[in-house]
């Protein structure tokens, strides 16, 4: 039986304390190039029924693959009866959540008609040849596709109710080259939006084009100099203003984190950062725009706002599930969400991001004697002390104002309290980006966004 | 239906699809959790979850399927779907399954959950982290049980059946003193029982002391090239480059740096890896690889000569190269000759690292990083815990430069692994 099928409130005369019931499918799409070789062709449907039960300050948890009547009816039971077992040998009284009651639908649904697996890999493979047609000088060449929608129907006992599906469609590319000694040189990028992927990749133009800069850099890595190690003015393009806004601060100020220790925990409403830096882990859109990760009500039934976590260089709050928001006796800001119909709901960033400034790239290029542009992460990693790591694929030398070689792979870290304070240019464009998958305890798309920075990090190298 | 019988069900149908080589497995958990957050024991979980992934192979076209639902209707339309999939696929001679082998069947570790060891144990563990150390804050502690079922079969009459009960453990923690915070750290392992107590295993106990430890960091002296002891905990990032670049897609790309190198000394003489999911006591292995072959243990580096490649079927018929005889993972490090203690004091200047923070190393095995929760070590002793420390080096130097192998192994269930001394890394 489909999700949109199933009526949830009949069953809501089996709550016997504060109960989520969810229903949620996740539908991943999965095709991967080597070389023009098809190396993965596969869909993976992972849904079903799961119910949540709060008694006591404890959780009772439960799931079921299976969305039957009987099974659903087994799963609020077992919820039920796991909570009442810890509320018994641990529970206290005293703790209750803070209440909440919220409806919301949304639906990624494309309304196209569906590509069939033949059309898509049909695309595929147009990417494939126009890569080995525009791209000479490489050696290998991976085009992977990923769609994955995840579609959620909600039910609280406090009356909250909500059918959303989410959608994005992501397509990685990775080039390699090699250098004159022989050795592989190589660039990746991911390019896509949230949407199924009619929506989304109507055209392959969009690709070309990225693939054609990809190219562009990718030669200029051929001759890259290692970057010098130690502490550098930089300018942080969009790409990695998004990741930077994620993990090194946005994980410091989620709620659960600041409880386990976080450094933000002792400077709520002080200044941390440079008067520029405004901080905000949006919900669902910005300036009319539906951002890539759209949020209208959580897992827990609370309507999703807007977290501003800085403004103005100042920390004003954190963001909370139920749980955080009773510890702390803050408001709600809806970011509690669950990856699988196996999880349970954690304090997840929706869609992070440094706002824009009034500089201009080019200006900000000019004001750096001796520095570097750093363009384009890898992974990256924070830490309760908000020291954070990300490795950097590309980026060029500045000297005199001007970009110099490119540089070899790196990685840059600092400490952000202290490196945002730092900062002393942004750029006035607001780059999206939609690939981000942040791995706590569970995975979880996220959205994250800003614009160029200039400040001050270390640089590993030699 | 059991769900042998599903699977032998769902591969009939998948060959009467048209389909010439077809595989489906099969697997059924119950999952059991219960999770403790600052203090106290605050979730308890009951799963039910199942997975049903096929694969089909007609024209030399590929296609794989996975649903979590076993109902005759969801079955035959993912069959259906199968084909549809594989029409557009494109040919490839390399696609294979498993060949015929003999029917067997694999058991290891309790069916049902201990729920009061469970508890008792992030109990326990809770109270002794207080008692001892109360600046730490153990932020989680989880004990899981999972019971796993799993049905392979196969269109070349491969029949493997197992299950296998296994506890996992978790922890992550901070610790604070006034507004001095220390940078998390965790450990996990796997085991079939709860005999030990949590602070007794995977050096835990010690890490939970370190963690106070680095409330109060500093700076190194100076920026330095010298020596690096790799924990237990830490060395998976470290042997992960090499066991990536001898997998498929490396292989398949020709990108890989150990391309060609088989039987060729690749690193130090002193390591010996081998990957051993089925030896005795390795609580988190397998029987069955993905291709669906009885698995093996195996040697990937003997003495610092490269022994096996990780190649899956399709990486070996794309290559040409010998199929290992396991899917990698559960990687064992022979024990080395020198006691810890010892290996320690034979750094003149290095970086102890109990935790490496790093970019994903480039193809020619550049790499560097933040030593997390590490220590500086001068003249044969542990000096005081780093801050903001970037280690930098290149993966292959660093594998080729190991100078010795501690005798002491930590088991985390499925690897066992010990402390590895190395050179020639940048400290800054």
């Amino acid at each position: 039986m489909q999700i949109a099928e199933i009526d949830l409130s009949k069953y809501s005369n089996q709550y016997s304390s504060y109960t989520e019931l969810r229903l949620h499918e996740n539908r991943l799409l999965n095709i991967a190039l080597l070389n023009g070789d098809i190396v993965s062709n596969m869909q993976d449907t992972n849904g079903g029924v799961s119910a949540r039960v709060f008694d006591k300050g404890a959780w009772g948890f439960s799931s079921n693959p299976n969305a039957t009547n009987d099974s659903i009816e087994t799963t609020i039971q077992a919820a039920t009866r796991n909570a009442e077992f810890l509320a018994k040998r641990s529970g206290n009284p005293e703790l209750t959540l803070p209440r909440s009651q919220a409806s919301a639908n949304s639906d990624s649904n494309t309304q196209k008609p569906r590509k069939t697996q033949d059309e898509i890999i049909a695309f595929l493979k147009g990417i494939d040849t126009y890569v080995g047609e525009h791209c000479p000088d490489i050696v290998s060449r991976q085009v992977v596709l990923n769609c994955l929608d995840m579609e959620k129907k909600l039910q609280t006992s406090e009356g909250s109710t909500g059918h959303n599906t989410n959608s994005r469609s992501i397509v990685a590319v990775k080039l390699t080259t090699r250098n004159e000694a022989g050795e592989p040189i190589e660039l990746s990028q991911a390019i896509g939006d949230r949407g199924q992927f009619e929506d989304v990749f109507e055209t392959p133009e969009r690709i070309h084009a990225a693939v054609d800069e990809m190219y562009k850099h990718l030669m200029n890595k051929k001759t890259a100099v290692k970057p010098v190690s130690g502490y550098h003015d930089v300018i942080l393009a969009s790409d990695l203003a998004g990741i930077l806004a994620h993990e090194a601060i946005g994980h410091t100020t989620e709620a659960d984190i600041v409880r386990e220790g976080s450094i933000a925990g002792d400077y709520l409403g002080e200044q941390i950062a440079s008067e520029l830096i405004t901080l905000v882990d949006f919900a669902n859109s910005h300036n009319g725009e539906i951002l890539p990760m759209p949020i209208y009500m959580d897992d827990e039934g609370v309507e999703s706002h807007d977290a501003v976590l800085i403004e103005n260089g100042v920390l004003k709050s954190f963001m909370h599930n139920k749980d955080s928001a009773q510890h702390f006796n803050m408001p709600l800001t809806g970011n509690a969400r669950a990856f699988s119909y196996t999880d349970e709901p954690l304090i997840r960033m929706r869609n992070t991001a440094i706002l824009p400034g009034k500089d201009k790239l080019e200006d900000m290029i000019a004001s750096i004697d001796d520095g570097y542009l750093l363009m384009r992460p890898t992974n990256g990693q924070a830490d309760t002390t908000s020291e954070f790591m990300f490795g950097v694929q590309m980026g060029y030398e500045i000297k005199n104002g001007k970009l110099g070689k490119a540089i070899t792979d790196t990685t840059i870290s600092g400490v952000a309290f202290d490196m945002l304070k730092e900062v002393t240019m942004l750029s006035d464009e607001m780059v999206w980006g939609c690939a981000g998958m942040c791995g706590k305890k569970q995975p979880m798309p996220v959205g994250m966004g800003g614009p160029a920075v200039k400040t001050k990090v270390f640089i590993g190298g030699e | 239906m059991t769900n042998k019988d599903i699977a032998l069900e769902t591969l009939a149908q998948i060959s009467k699809s048209g389909f010439s080589d077809a595989s489906t497995r099969v697997v059924a958990e119950e999952f059991h959790e219960l999770q403790a957050e600052n203090g106290a024991i605050n979730l308890m979980r009951t799963n039910f979850e199942t997975d049903v992934g096929i694969t089909g192979i007609k024209d030399h076209k590929k296609a794989s399927l996975s649903v979590n639902k076993t109902d005759g209707e969801t079955l035959s339309k993912t069959v259906a779907n199968l084909s549809d999939m594989a029409r557009g696929a494109s040919p490839d001679d390399a696609y294979g399954i498993a060949s015929t082998q003999p029917a067997e069947t694999f058991d290891a570790g309790p069916v049902e959950p201990d729920y009061d060891r469970m508890y008792d144990r992030i109990v326990e563990v809770q109270d002794y982290a207080k008692q001892q150390y109360p600046d730490l804050n153990i932020g989680s502690v989880a004990i899981t049980f999972g019971n796993r079922r799993s049905v392979y079969v196969n269109s070349n009459d491969v029949q493997f059946e197992s299950r296998r009960g296994v506890y996992r453990v978790s922890t992550m923690f901070t610790s604070k003193r006034g507004k001095q915070t220390s940078s998390m750290n965790y450990f996990n392992y796997s085991a079939y029982d709860l005999d030990t107590p949590v602070q007794d295993m995977v050096n835990a106990d010690a890490l939970m002391r370190q963690s106070t430890e680095q409330i109060d960091t500093h700076n190194i002296p100076a920026k330095f090239t010298g020596d690096m002891i790799i924990t237990p905990n830490a060395l998976g990032s470290f042997v992960g480059f090499l066991t990536g670049k001898i997998s498929d897609a490396a292989l398949i790309s020709g990108t890989s740096v150990y391309k060609d190198k088989l039987g060729e000394s690749v690193t130090s003489d002193k390591l010996s890896l081998r990957s051993c999911p089925v030896a005795d006591g390795v609580s988190s292995g397998y029987w069955v690889t993905g291709d669906g072959y009885k698995a093996e243990n195996s040697t990937i580096v003997e003495n610092g000569v490269l022994k096996s490649y990780l190649l899956g079927l399709y990486g070996a018929n794309k290559t040409g190269l010998p199929r290992a005889v396991n899917a990698g993972g559960c990687y064992q490090i022979d024990e080395g000759e020198t006691d810890l203690e010892a290996l320690i004091g034979g750094v003149e200047q290095g970086i102890l690292i109990g935790r490496f923070s790093g970019g994903n190393p480039n193809d020619r095995g550049d790499f560097s990083g933040i030593a997390k929760n590490s220590y500086y070590v001068k003249d044969g002793k542990i000096q005081f815990p780093i801050k903001e420390t970037t280690v930098s080096g290149n993966m292959l130097s660093l594998l080729n430069s190991i100078k010795a192998v501690s005798k002491e192994r930590l088991n985390f269930g499925g690897s066992i692994l010990p402390w590895v001394l190395t050179d020639g890394v940048t400290a800054s």
